[in-house]
């Protein structure tokens, strides 16, 4: 009798229990494209691949955090480097399903084509629910990236300016080798040091290997990070010169804009210079 | 009979949560009409112990900073009247006000950059409060506060031009750097009602118009920690208080 | 080898005894048994070294260790890299290093039925019983050692030791990887298993029955195996060019090999066989992802040998092969994996004939059909549910005087595994499994051997 009761007890109060629950479920919703997330197929997903480094509760603490020298992203304080929305504000869905869907270069977050397009978009949504973030605020409105102007020389000289006038070098160096007088005081949202993008390096970039990703960086500044945005402070057609002069620093990655700046007296001059002295990882070197 | 326990227990926890749940809405304003109270809560905040010694910054990353500081520049950690006054304490109360809630005020605060260096070091404002960051410097700075109750954002900020920003949530206090020249540090404390000051040259501060009621005075100090009192105010009552931080250890 | 008689009735009190010592073990299914020939386990590969070196858990790249995810396959067609320039030994901690263990100890029964047994009986009065063994035992040594020497330089190690203490190696190739900076250009060399979707270095089975599959090893009825023995599933001499597409859905691999079945020392002298491989994989909404495949095998073996001191070669070499295609299929946690496979002998292998000697009178090449299911049902990362079904049909013997069924196999397993933890450093596993495997007409009165095999085991590996 008595524990019959108690039975039913259990039930009710586990029927109450899972009614604020679904209810916070229902509200975090999560679309890519014409993909609807699903919340319990993303937890287990995430129970499979993504504890270890980010954490049981996503604050990336898993039990590798204390292993890795750039630690794994909080999903509780829900800080994202790669965004296409302005900074301080959250992500888009398609944001974080491109970030699962390409992976950090020289972090240890891999990329995950080997996951379907429904579970990276299942996944996307079980990690909107582990901050009230998401719940609280809506994703910011994704910054306009206009169509991309013809590449010139004299746009790839603009850039350069702007390199300077922006004070870029102040971290990332003259030559873009990450080397600036800043450089070695960054730390990062977590304290952690940080260092600047070598573009000498020539590895591709975190957030994105097209120029769009690129505009965007800049755009939308890497949120958690000592890279600013530069949203308020530049015009795109200003953002767009910057891109084409920038990927001419990358001077182990072979581009039309490396092309046409080693085409100019001054181009080659200076590409030849920064790829002599060569790279922290040797490769690309020709003397 | 465990069960049952448990079964309450649940219960109970389900209460709480969609209790939790329910949005602070319809709760009259202090703001709509006068001032919220009469009562006066000042005092001073005083320094004990031997003085750290200045730290010198070392501006030479940026030319175009070191050279508006000919004489040299030192931190503004910790700033002490010769009589023991502290300042840039931050007193604030932080219980007491119970569900009172309060419209931020239109005027802005303004903060300037300047030779490298934040004025006023410490920014206190109110939630949802417009903050103006003025750049007056000849070179970028960025504005990048790293919260841990509001949006974490990172904006370049070139010669001349401003930032504007508000913080949605009470916080005291966010820590506020610029990552081009990491000495640049400063606070940016947030309250969601009127009743802060940070003290001056002298350590004085002072909070005005406090309803009467029981509250916890805090007294906060970026470096030394914060300090706690419990007071009482009558309609149109003073009360002095006196907080003192002592020199940490090993400074 | 087996003779006489020895009849042990049905032991079945150490099994209930050892379900008690682990308190939580049941498993019983009343399935007739049998066996085939008794073909040694293969070593089985999961890396907790690869655990350690990304902090990853084991469940990352493999459904349930030592079974890949298609994350684990991506990995490791990648040449061991997660492609996100941190793979390479430089960026270690130096004191990191890339070895891994992995041994099972365990308790397990086997029974022959028709079994010949060897030794007279004083009663004896048939040749054929029942034969039942059980106690405690202990798997071969894995000695996993596996990594990136460089960037798209990689390798893999495997010395293993028998759970008697002798010593081989298992596996042992260097791989480039995306060579020209194409994924689909990669080159692996040395001693490595076949690329098999369905591996069996992998399989989720690890008693006598269970732990390979009978069509990887299945040989007609009448071949010399000391002559001609072939496993598709065995790891082989060769080298092997591979490529898939950068999300590792679409594969495909050729490999050419030494014909000897992965023995050193060329113990035939000469000969090469060829495999490939193709597979493609797709996305079915929200059941996971889907993948076909086909492969086919085309191999020479001799059927007599020359030399001596000097060495041996291998003549009169017969042709063979083994070709099919398989799937795995996703329904969200439940997944099966399939496989057809046909093959085929030269009439010379299949009756181990010489070929300086005139075929017997009626003799063909065998060929027969070989099918497998293998449902899994995925509940979590830490457990489990494993079955598989194979069969083997004859389609064609060597010799017409054979029945028509002479060497048919039908084989079931079930069982699961229960990872207690799942960790990035470790990996432990309860290994509970039941597998029943009938061939007919091959006792030595020509009636069927069935043979069953009980495995209750703690697989670990670190």
């Amino acid at each position: 009798m008595h524990s019959r009761k108690s039975i039913l007890w259990m039930f009710l109060a586990a029927a109450l229990l899972a009614l604020p629950s679904s209810a916070m479920a229902q509200k975090v919703e999560g679309h890519v494209g014409k993909l609807n997330g699903h919340v319990d197929a993303g937890k287990q997903l995430y129970f499979r691949y993504c504890w270890g480094c980010h954490g049981f509760r996503g604050d990336g603490n898993g039990e590798n955090a204390p292993y890795l020298n750039i630690l794994p992203r909080n999903f509780v304080s829900a800080t994202f480097k790669c965004r296409s929305t302005p900074t301080g504000t959250l992500p888009t869905d398609e944001d974080v399903f491109n970030a699962i869907t390409r992976g950090f270069y020289t972090t240890y977050m891999p990329s995950w084509t080997a996951l379907t397009h429904q579970q990276r978009a299942d996944l996307v949504v079980f990690i909107k629910t582990l901050s009230t973030r998401w719940t609280k605020e809506k994703a910011g409105e994704p910054v306009k990236v206009p169509a991309e102007p013809a590449l010139t020389t004299d746009g790839i000289k603009r850039g350069k300016e702007l390199f300077a006038k922006l004070e870029c070098w102040k971290c990332h160096g003259q030559e873009g080798r990450g080397d600036g007088p800043s450089a070695a005081t960054l730390t990062d949202s977590n304290d952690q040091p940080i260092r600047p993008y070598n573009f000498a390096a020539g590895t591709r970039f975190k957030c994105g290997e097209t120029n769009q990703d690129l505009y965007k960086i800049f755009m939308t500044g890497l949120d958690g990070t000592p890279m600013p945005s530069y949203g308020e402070q530049i015009k795109p057609e200003e953002a767009w010169d910057l891109v084409h002069y920038l990927r001419t620093l990358q001077v182990t990655h072979n581009s039309a804009e490396l092309a046409l700046w080693q085409g100019t007296k001054e181009g080659a001059e200076i590409v030849k210079a920064a790829k002599i002295t060569g790279t922290p990882t040797g490769s690309g070197i020709k003397q | 009979m465990k069960g049952k326990a448990l079964t309450v227990l649940l219960a109970a926890t389900v209460v709480l949560f969609v209790a939790g749940r329910e949005p602070a809405r319809g709760r009259p304003s202090a703001n709509d009409g006068p001032a919220p109270g009469t009562a006066v809560v000042k005092g001073i905040a005083k320094f004990e112990g031997s003085r750290p010694a200045p730290t010198h910054i070392n501006m030479n990353a940026d030319p175009s900073c070191a050279k508006l500081h000919p004489g040299g520049l030192v931190s503004e950690d910790v700033l002490a009247s010769p009589e023991g006054g502290l300042q840039n304490v931050v007193v604030f109360v932080s219980e007491g006000l119970g569900d009172r809630t309060f419209d931020p005020p239109p005027q802005p605060v303004t903060m300037e950059q300047k030779g490298c260096v934040y004025a006023p070091h410490i920014v206190s404002l109110r939630a949802n409060q417009e903050l103006d960051i003025v750049n007056n410097d000849a070179t970028t700075h960025n504005i990048h506060p790293a919260p841990s109750n509001n949006r974490e954002w990172n904006k370049a900020q070139a010669p001349g031009t401003r930032v504007d920003a508000t913080f949605a949530r009470e916080e005291i206090a966010i820590p506020l750097k610029c990552n081009i020249h990491p000495w640049m540090r400063s606070y940016i404390a947030v309250f969601k009602h009127p009743f802060f000051a940070v003290t001056d040259k002298a350590g004085n501060f002072e909070l005005k118009n406090l309803p009467p009621g029981d509250y916890t005075i805090e007294a906060w100090h970026e470096k030394l920690g914060k300090s706690i009192q419990k007071i009482s105010v009558s309609a149109g009552g003073t009360k002095e208080l006196e907080f003192v931080f002592k020199s940490t250890a090993g400074h | 080898m087996l003779q006489e008689v020895l009849k042990l009735k049905k032991h079945r009190v150490a099994a209930a005894a050892f379900i008690a010592v682990y308190g939580w073990l049941f498993l019983s299914i009343a399935v007739p048994s049998a066996s085939a020939l008794p073909i040694p386990k293969g070593n089985v590969h999961a890396i907790p070294a690869f655990a350690r070196k990304y902090g990853m858990p084991c469940s990352s790249c493999h459904e349930a260790w030592p079974k890949l995810s298609p994350f684990g396959q991506q990995f490791k067609d990648n040449g061991y890299q997660m492609g996100n320039e941190k793979d390479a030994p430089i960026y270690q901690n130096p004191s990191y290093w890339p070895v891994s263990f992995r041994i099972t100890p365990h308790w397990h029964r086997e029974s022959v039925d028709h079994a010949d047994i060897t030794n007279p009986l004083p009663t004896g009065a048939t040749t054929e019983g029942r034969l039942t063994t059980h106690g405690f035992d202990v798997g071969g040594l894995d000695i996993l050692t596996a990594g990136t020497l460089a960037k798209n330089i990689s390798f893999l190690l495997v010395p293993a030791a028998e759970n008697d203490g002798s010593f081989h190696f298992e596996a042992a190739n260097v791989r480039f990887s995306n060579l020209l900076g194409s994924s689909w250009l990669n080159i692996k060399a040395g001693k490595f298993e076949l690329d098999n979707i369905i591996s069996e270095k992998r399989i989720l089975g690890l008693s006598n029955n269970g732990g390979f599959y009978q069509m990887y090893h299945f040989q007609p009825v009448g071949e010399d195996t000391a002559m001609f023995t072939f496993g598709l599933g065995d790891n082989q001499f060769g080298a092997e060019l591979s490529g898939h597409s950068k999300n590792d859905y679409t594969r495909f691999s050729a490999a050419l090999l030494s014909s000897n079945d992965g023995t050193e020392n060329l113990p035939n002298g000469h000969g090469y066989d060829t495999f490939v491989t193709l597979s493609q994989a797709f996305e079915a909404g929200s059941l996971g992802l889907q993948r076909v495949g086909a492969f086919a095998y085309v191999g020479r073996a001799p059927t007599y040998t020359v030399g001596g001191e000097l060495g041996t070669d291998g003549l009169g070499q017969k042709s063979f092969y083994r070709a099919g295609f398989n799937g795995l299929w996703y329904i969200k946690k439940f997944d099966v994996m399939t496989q057809y496979l046909h093959g085929l002998d030269n009439a010379l292998l299949g009756t181990a004939t010489p070929s300086y000697n005139p075929l017997p009178a009626g003799a063909h090449s065998p060929t027969w059909n070989a099918g497998l299911i293998e449902p899994h049902y995925n509940l979590n990362p830490q457990f489990i549910l494993i079955g598989r079904y194979e069969l083997i049909r004859m389609s064609r013997q060597a010799l017409d005087t054979n029945a028509g069924n002479l060497g048919d196999i039908d084989a079931g397993t079930v069982g699961f595994r229960y990872y207690p933890f799942i960790s990035s450093r470790a990996g432990f596993a309860f290994h509970n499994e039941f597998s029943v495997v009938r061939q007919r007409g091959v006792s030595t009165s020509g009636r069927d051997l069935t043979s069953s095999s009980v495995f209750l085991g703690l697989d670990f590996i670190f």
